[in-house]
């Protein structure tokens, strides 16, 4: 109870802190992110957020909707409806209804019978899909730029002009849908000059149709609109925003556990043996520099040879080394302050141990551990992504900055320069806030700053 | 007092003590010291072996009845606040023995230990760290009372304002904390703290060193107050002579860890016995240079205690030193000037002390 009041002297370091806006402001937006991302499922989620289907609001966060919820067609290869919607596909079918719907609406007038003709063909046109920031669950594969002018050409190829007008159209390529709908679009493929191929591939690679000219490529994709993938897709098709923000939700935490967890053991020991002293600390500090000197990397290799690395298993070996580099400011601190009279003093009228610890010298000690948190936190981070680069890291599939890092250094991804900006920006900008509060809790905290002398 | 019978002259320890130690025997002392000693392993090598010692405390022995000030000085590094540790049980003595009432603190423990510690209290010399920053001055000074249980909360906090009152401090600073005091009111506020328990003895460690020169002797006058209200037994320790003066009753001179020569106040100032006492004496300030003495000096630095010189430890720096005082050790003895009362003798650990 005492203890977590707050004494003036912190409340003052506190407000100094918040004077300093550079660090502050670092703090408030690093706090967002942090926040932000274990809101990550809905910011990034391939389920829809809210569905409106038909005067009726649906939740997929919270539910499992199969296709046929919404008489949504299966895909071609599995032919039955009791799949997940795919909701992004929703999206942009009920958005075509709805074009189409004012479209021949404008063509046919409104009437009631041709209204209530138009009701019946587009039943889903008042219907619609609100998808989350980024459409994109991290591990889902997107091939659709490899895929899409192959659809359509075939749909073309069977004479189903209007097919493929409207696949195009669904998936946002309007120039290409406008050209199919009046007509123009064999002539354009037919012209050797445009497409040598004489397919809309051909069409897309030579340049002739700028609308579709990153189409037809296998992933990593660059960054484009038409699909949301803000930062472009990796190697296997997979969104880059969406795995960054998972990358930084699991790192974060990572970093927090292990900061927490080291903390606290780091600063148990530390203050035994400062506040014990004498032998047992030297021997102990003997023996924690020889633990120290084991290399962490050739542990963890050894254990990743031995066992699927794991979130849990990464946070244990690392936390077994990261506490260590703790005790040494504890037990300096504890030295320090234990000499000071105040202490000397609760020792004379007999307070005890664990009242002097924790009443008097942890709350007096604990100053440089909070400035070394920022640092702490951040050192965590990067070593989780040097570990996910290396391949030490948290298996295959989890969303991980280091793994990113990975694919952007591979040769033949050298030219995605998305690949690169996107993990080394986070990196970056995480670093920079990160030492923005650091150098700002440090001079916040600066005892010269509020020490008083008369 | 069992403790007391057995402790006489005779015991080993307290040899340094001389024959002023073993005239006093308890009765009227609260406070007996018996060769106490206070070495520091000098540590090395990997595992932290023991290659040396320092004598921070080397064989001092006095008594202190009960309402008087002894006052302990000494140059800086003579071992004065491990001196205080020592007898306030902060830190346990190599050998020796502090009699307390006859207990003797320095091997009590336990239970034991924890009554005696309500009977000693410690003012310390620097007001800025003896209060703890992050503790409101009222949790300060009831901190004593809580870890000894004594009375309710409310009861508690009722003697914090009588005690905040009492040092000249209002009742309503109970809430403020220490940065919002001025080194003076800081040191008050160590006083209370000190008081909390109603002890019978208090040690204070230079308790105005840190203090502006006029705050000084409004300090003192408060502790001599308190002294004459509650019947405080004092050992007052300084580096400064001229404080003594106006607080003691009996004054000890502390030289390398050891006690060089001790007496009632008026004798020690009038007619000083000892080289190194003279030269304290000299070095006081006087307004009228006519009144100086001819004592020179001291030449040299204070040597280290882990080598303390052999023989006379003060014979390096002494104008009086001769061949002898390189091998014979000087011990404490009764000065001819002492008067009959053996609490207030005068002794000197001098070889030439009839001599100068
Ligand atoms: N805990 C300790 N460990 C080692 N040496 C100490 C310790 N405390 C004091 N000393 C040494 O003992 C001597 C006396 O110190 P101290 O009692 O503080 O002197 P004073 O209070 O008279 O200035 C000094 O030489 C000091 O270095
Ligand atoms: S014993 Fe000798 S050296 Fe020591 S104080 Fe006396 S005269 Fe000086
Ligand atoms: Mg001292």
């Amino acid at each position: 109870m005492v203890w977590l009041r707050i004494d003036p002297i912190t409340r003052k370091r506190f407000e100094r802190f918040r004077r300093i806006k550079r660090g502050y402001y670092s703090f408030l937006i690093l706090l967002a992110a942090m926040v932000l991302s274990v809101f990550a499922p809905y910011l990034a989620e391939s389920r829809a957020l809210i569905v409106w289907h038909q005067g009726l609001p649906y939740f997929p966060t919270f539910e499992y909707y199969t296709m046929d919820t919404f008489a949504q067609d299966p895909p071609p290869a599995w032919g039955m409806g009791d799949l997940e919607t795919e909701y992004l596909r929703l999206q942009r079918e009920w958005r075509l209804e709805g074009f189409l719907y004012d479209r021949e609406l404008g063509e046919m007038g409104s009437s009631p019978d041709a209204l209530s003709a138009l009701d019946a063909k587009y039943p889903n046109h008042g219907s619609f899909v609100v998808m989350p920031a980024i459409p994109w669950d991290p591990y889902q594969s997107d091939f659709w730029s490899n895929e899409i002018l192959n659809e359509v050409d075939l749909l073309l190829e069977a004479g189903d002009s209007e097919g493929a007008e409207h696949l195009a159209r669904r998936d946002g390529l309007e120039e290409l849908a406008d050209v199919i709908y009046s007509g123009e679009v064999r002539a354009l493929i037919a012209d050797p000059g445009r497409s040598p191929t004489g397919d809309l591939k051909g069409l897309a690679r030579t340049g002739a149709m700028p609308s579709i000219a990153g189409l037809g490529v296998v992933p990593p994709n660059a960054p484009g609109w038409n699909r949301r993938h803000y930062l472009g897709t990796d190697s296997q098709g997979r969104d880059v925003a969406s795995r960054l923000l998972y990358g930084f939700r699991i790192s974060i935490f990572f970093a927090l556990f292990l900061t927490i967890f080291s903390q606290v053991v780091g600063t148990v020991i530390g203050s035994v043996q400062g506040y014990v002293g004498g032998r047992f600390d030297i021997v102990s500090q003997r023996v924690l520099e020889v633990l120290l000197s084991i290399p962490f990397l050739y542990v963890v290799i050894i254990m990743a040879a031995l066992f699927q690395p794991s979130f849990w298993l990464l946070l244990g070996i690392m936390a077994l080394f990261q506490w260590i580099g703790i005790t040494f400011f504890m037990r300096t601190e504890m030295y320090r302050e234990k000499t000071r009279e105040y202490c000397l003093a609760a020792r004379s009228y007999g307070a005890s141990h664990l009242r002097i610890i924790f009443r008097h010298l942890l709350p007096n000690a604990l100053t440089p551990l909070v400035t070394f948190t920022p640092f702490a936190v951040v050192a965590a981070i990067f070593s989780l992504t040097a570990l996910d680069y290396l391949g030490y890291g948290l298996p295959a599939p989890t969303p991980s900055w280091g793994e990113l890092i990975d694919q952007a250094l591979q040769i033949e991804n050298r030219d995605k320069l998305w690949l690169t900006f996107a993990p080394f920006g986070a990196l970056t900008i995480t670093l920079v806030l990160v030492v923005f509060i650091g150098e700002s809790v440090r001079e916040a905290f600066d005892p010269k700053q509020y020490a008083k002398y008369e | 007092m069992t403790q007391n019978a057995s402790g006489g002259g005779s015991s080993p320890e307290s040899t340094a003590g001389g024959g002023a130690g073993s005239a006093l025997q308890g009765g009227d002392a609260l406070l007996q010291v018996r060769g106490l000693r206070m070495h520091y392993p000098v540590r090395g090598g990997v595992l932290g072996g023991r290659i040396g010692s320092i004598r921070a405390v080397d064989g001092v022995s006095f008594s202190l009845r009960k309402g008087e000030t002894l006052g302990l000085v000494g140059e800086s590094g003579c071992g004065k606040s491990t001196l205080a540790r020592a007898l306030t049980r902060l830190e346990t003595p190599t050998a020796g023995r502090v009699l307390f009432e006859g207990k003797d603190i320095a091997s009590a423990s336990g239970a034991e230990l924890f009554r005696l510690r309500r009977e000693i209290q410690m003012i310390f010399q620097d007001p800025y760290s003896s209060l703890n920053p992050r503790m409101t001055v009222g949790e300060i000074i009831r901190e004593p009372l809580a870890v000894h249980r004594l009375g309710t909360k409310e009861e508690q906090l009722g003697k914090v304002r009588d005690l905040l009152e009492t040092v000249g401090l209002g009742a309503d600073m109970v809430g403020r904390y220490p940065h919002e005091f001025s080194g003076g009111q800081r040191q008050r506020i160590g006083v209370a703290r000190a008081l909390a328990l109603d002890p019978k003895l208090v040690i204070a460690d230079e308790p105005v060193s840190a203090l502006d020169v006029s705050v000084q002797s409004q300090v003192l006058n408060l502790m001599v107050r308190l002294q004459r209200e509650r019947g405080l037994t004092y050992v007052f320790i300084t580096h400064d002579l001229s404080v003594v003066e106006h607080v003691s009753d009996t004054v000890a001179i502390m030289y390398l860890g050891r006690i060089v020569e001790q007496g009632p106040v008026d004798q020690i100032f009038r007619s000083p016995a000892h080289p190194y006492t003279r030269a304290l004496l000299e070095a006081i300030p006087v307004p009228d240079p006519r009144q100086r003495k001819d004592e020179a000096p001291v030449k040299g630095e204070t040597p280290s205690p882990v080598s303390p010189p052999p023989g006379c430890p003060f014979h390096p720096r002494c104008h009086h030193a001769i061949a002898e005082c390189r091998s014979t050790v000087p011990e404490l003895e009764v000065m001819e000037t002492s008067g009959a009362d053996p609490a207030h003798a005068h002794t000197a650990a001098c070889i030439r002390r009839h001599e100068i």
